[in-house]
């Protein structure tokens, strides 16, 4: 019981600082790729501070329901992870959270932000359903949905679903909104100075979007590590080692249209997976 | 005691909708209704007590199976009189041919043994009968003001009400009668009443459009019943025993019962709009509302899902059982896809429906315990959700005059109780933690047996999101300084939502005690998280909503127009070229290039089609 509070808190508390980070990793590296020198790493801790600091202001009341639904959900989906719970009940959780943005840009009456709302449920429409199917492959391997089952196994997945595991590299770069999967709102002003479904969310509120967003790579990464759970650090490699492939992914690719985007990621992404799937099951 | 109850839950609304009917008095009417409606409710969770309980007709002089016939041939030459009477051919050709061979397995084969018992409950038809008698009281209470307002809104005169509560009523005592029925003679005759109340009830606007619609449900419910109607010659034929037990347990066993199984799985497809006849559910919506929720949620379409669940046991372990699943999932998908390209609220609503009903017939095929209970907390969790939301979109179909989306935009400054209770329906439908995403859940983790399925399920399940956030998102969109309305609800709609938001919020902070308890007992077993977990995720959905009063007036600004904001409290206007005002419009409509209904159902129902020929294939051997 107590350990499980610990890794709740250690959830909540270490995850945004690790998010943080890497994401400042992700500027610096971008810069160099560029040829900058690129913002400290702290840079994203100065910026949420800062704009922590702001007065807030909304269009609408609603959008605080949808900000800190985005967070809590998000939240709520990690810290289940942490603690070892079902794997689909995290995905539709996350869902929610999801969910609750898309919700937020939707309630703003601003044609930007609902270009940027539409695209985002176009996203949703390309990273949940490799979601759940990796969720299932994951389960015909370990015969269960527990993530505490999974760590425990001590079998890696990633041989059996190396397919999958490459579904999870394009919903990594969905989720970061890299390209070229970056057109609801990029994290770098690489297209746009307006930030679709950014566009009507100022001060705290898009300081919490960001430790979201900061949460949620480090959901993605913890589900990615767990591609090799039995040896904690080979999943820590395998998750920093996906988190520089979507950065250089990002700088070498150009951000490309929604139809691309999704026949790309349904092709791909959620074609890949069903390979996987239907090889499992004919090994059987 | 057993057997009254059945005949209570089963001849009461009968009987109060005649009354209702003879004596065209509209204060008589509310007490006759809202006292049914009380007597249902209990008398159904009385009957939910029961683990099981079977009842035979009283032994009278009368011949039951002579008046049996008699009852199923007048049935059958009343459908031909309204088809006909409708002057259409094939409605006619159906029915017609109906009864040739109703009449020939009723009275050309000979005096036959009597099935015992006539009558079998258990889980799921108590389950199914709570449903009926509470969810479908409600709706019939429901309409009490909303027909009034109805018929003013319509100007009709003189009032159409008893004929319409008459057909309410009805087919709740037949959806009773259905879902406790063993004997599948008598199971034939409620299908085929709830085939003629939804048939009166959709046209009864008896507009050009509504006789269209009505008619189209006709046939094409009257396919169903034709596939039933062969179903029971052909095991009467074979002299198999026409019970659900003997379908079911083995005991009619074969070649013969495994095509009857196909056969009554597609009247079930019929009744329950899969693809390709949702086209009948999506017409039904020409009806007044409340109709529209009964036949979503508690009637109609889920005869036709409870037929192929009550079935599946029968069909385990045969090729049919994956054709099942298979046209299941493919609706699920299919309609979730349609649901995005709708910007009506009600159309939406209907493509979830035969979304979710694709889902629970996908359920019954993939066949397990585990499957099978996913689907009757499907059908359950589904039922509330949903009649909630049919009864919010008709009120605030009354209130503001329209039902698309597009106009409920900033709703819950307008109305926002309104507002609210709709919010309430969609987050239950899709997101956690209602029932509806815990039953969806275990859907899943019972379809990871069928790794085809659960690609279907998957793909499904992300347009299921984006069609809810999309509406969930537009009740909201409010300019500061919106004029606030404050609506009062009344004692007849407060009496109906309440008890249904109610029941969403107990389904979502107890949603696994009561699948523990009451619908599954052992299920806990398949779930690898905890009812804590779960309740802790439920705290975070209810405790929300208290955020949006922290906000205060003077933070509230008009949205960014790239600067050229008309000031002022106009704040939705902006400058173009010449200082002229324009109005920001934003249509929640997404993407018809990609997503259009047409194109869509031009793929979809032929590969429906091609999937109900399999089904057929994979019964006849």
């Amino acid at each position: 019981m107590i350990e499980q509070l610990l890794l709740a808190v250690a959830a909540v508390v270490v995850a945004p600082l690790l998010g943080g980070l890497l994401y400042g990793v992700d500027r610096k590296l971008t810069a160099r790729l560029q040829g900058r020198v690129g913002p400290p790493i702290r840079q994203p801790f100065y910026d949420a501070i800062k704009l922590l600091s702001k007065d807030l202001i909304v269009t609408t009341e609603a959008q605080s329901v949808f900000v800190w639904g985005y967070l809590l959900f998000t939240l709520s989906a990690l810290v289940l992870l942490a603690l070892g719970q079902d794997l689909l009940l995290i995905i539709f959780v996350l869902g929610f959270g999801g969910v609750s943005f898309i919700a937020g840009g939707y309630s703003t009456k601003s044609p930007y932000a609902v270009i940027g709302a539409q695209r985002e449920i176009f996203q949703m429409l390309a990273y949940e359903p490799a979601l759940i199917l990796a969720a299932v492959a994951i389960y015909m391997v370990d015969g269960g949905f527990a993530v505490s089952q999974i760590v425990t196994s001590g079998h890696p997945l990633l041989l059996s679903l190396p397919l999958v595991f490459l579904t999870m590299l394009v919903v990594l770069l969905v989720k970061m909104r890299k390209s070229p999967f970056d057109f609801a709102a990029s994290h770098h002003a690489h297209q746009e100075l307006v930030r679709g479904i950014l566009t009507e969310f100022s001060g705290p509120h898009l300081a919490m979007i960001e430790i979201t967003h900061w949460y949620e790579l480090v959901l993605v990464l913890a589900l990615l590590g767990l591609f090799w759970a039995s040896a904690a650090w080979v999943g820590l490699l395998i998750a920093l080692a996906a988190f520089v492939f979507a950065v250089v992914v990002d700088n070498v690719s150009a951000r490309l249209t929604w139809p691309w985007m999704l026949r790309s990621a349904w092709s791909f992404g959620v074609g890949l997976a069903t390979i996987n799937i239907a090889l499992l099951s004919v090994a059987r | 005691m057993g057997g009254q109850l059945i005949a209570v839950a089963v001849l009461l609304p009968v009987v109060a909708g005649v009354l209702v009917y003879l004596i065209p008095s509209p204060p008589l009417r509310r007490v006759l209704v809202i006292a049914t409606g009380a007597i249902l409710g209990i008398t159904a969770m009385v009957l939910a007590g029961y683990e099981t309980l079977e009842a035979n007709l009283p032994a009278t002089g009368l011949d039951w199976a002579t008046t049996l016939g008699v009852a199923d041939l007048l049935l059958t030459l009343l459908l031909i009189y309204l088809a006909v009477r409708a002057r259409h051919s094939l409605a006619s050709a159906l029915a017609a041919l109906q009864l040739v061979v109703v009449g020939y397995v009723e009275f050309g084969l000979g005096h036959r043994a009597e099935i015992q018992p006539t009558f079998a409950l258990d889980r799921l038809s108590t389950t199914l009968g709570l449903i009926v008698s509470i969810v479908g009281s409600l709706i019939c209470v429901y309409s009490l003001r909303y027909m009034d307002e109805h018929e003013e809104h319509h100007h009709v005169a003189p009032s159409r009400q008893p004929r319409f509560f008459l057909f309410m009523l009805l087919f709740l005592g037949a959806m009773n009668g259905l879902v406790f029925a063993n004997h599948l003679g008598w199971l034939f005759f409620f299908w085929e009443i709830t085939t003629l109340c939804s048939f009166v009830l959709i046209g009864h606007d008896d507009t050009p459009l509504a006789r269209a619609n009505a008619i189209r449900a006709l046939w094409m419910n009257l396919l169903g019943g034709l596939a039933f109607a062969g179903a029971l010659g052909l095991l009467v034929v074979r002299g198999h025993e026409a019970s659900l037990r003997a379908l079911v347990d083995g005991s009619a066993a074969g070649g013969a019962a495994l095509l009857a199984l196909s056969l009554l799985t597609f009247a079930g497809f019929t009744k329950a709009a899969q693809m390709p006849f949702q086209s009948w559910l999506l017409g039904a919506m020409v009806a007044p509302t409340p109709v529209s929720a009964l036949l979503h949620s508690s009637a109609m379409v889920k005869a036709g899902v409870y037929l192929v669940v009550r079935l599946a046991p029968g069909f385990r372990g045969t090729p049919l059982t994956y054709a099942v699943a298979f046209a299941g999932a493919f609706t699920f998908l299919v309609a979730a896809t349609l649901a995005l390209t709708q910007t009506d609220g009600k159309r939406v609503l209907a493509y979830s429906t035969i979304s979710n009903l694709g889902l629970i017939i996908a359920c019954a095929g993939i066949n397990t315990s585990l499957a099978l209970a996913a689907a009757l907390m499907l059908i359950l969790f589904h039922a509330v959700s949903k009649a909630l939301l049919f009864l919010s979109v008709g009120s605030i179909e009354h209130a503001i005059g329209s039902r698309d989306i597009d106009a409920m935009e900033g709703l819950a400054q307008r109305h926002p109780k309104l507002a609210i209770i709709a919010a309430i329906g969609i987050v239950s439908m899709a997101l956690p933690p209602a029932g509806m995403l815990l039953a969806k859940w275990v859907a899943i983790e019972a379809g990871a047996t069928m790794p085809l399925i659960t690609v279907l399920f998957a793909l499904g399940s992300a347009a299921t999101l984006g069609f809810w956030a999309r509406w969930l998102g537009r009740l909201f969109t409010s300019p500061p300084g919106a004029a606030r309305a404050r609506v009062r609800l009344g004692p007849i709609y407060t009496l109906t939502l309440g008890p249904l938001v109610a029941a969403i919020g107990v389904f979502s902070l107890a949603a696994g005690l009561i699948v523990d308890r009451f619908l599954e007992p052992g299920m806990r077993l398949y779930f690898a998280g905890d009812a804590l977990s779960e309740t802790g995720v439920a705290l975070v959905a209810l405790g929300l909503p208290a955020l949006a009063v922290a906000i205060k007036p003077g933070q509230l600004r008009p949205a960014y127009m790239c600067g050229e904001n008309v000031g002022g409290p106009s704040s939705e206007m902006f400058y173009t070229a010449g200082e002229q005002q324009e109005r920001v419009g934003i249509s929640s409509s997404l993407c018809r290039a990609l997503f259009r209904e047409e194109s869509i159902v031009r793929w979809g129902n032929p590969v429906a089609i091609l999937l109900i020929v399999i089904l057929f294939g994979m019964g006849y051997r």
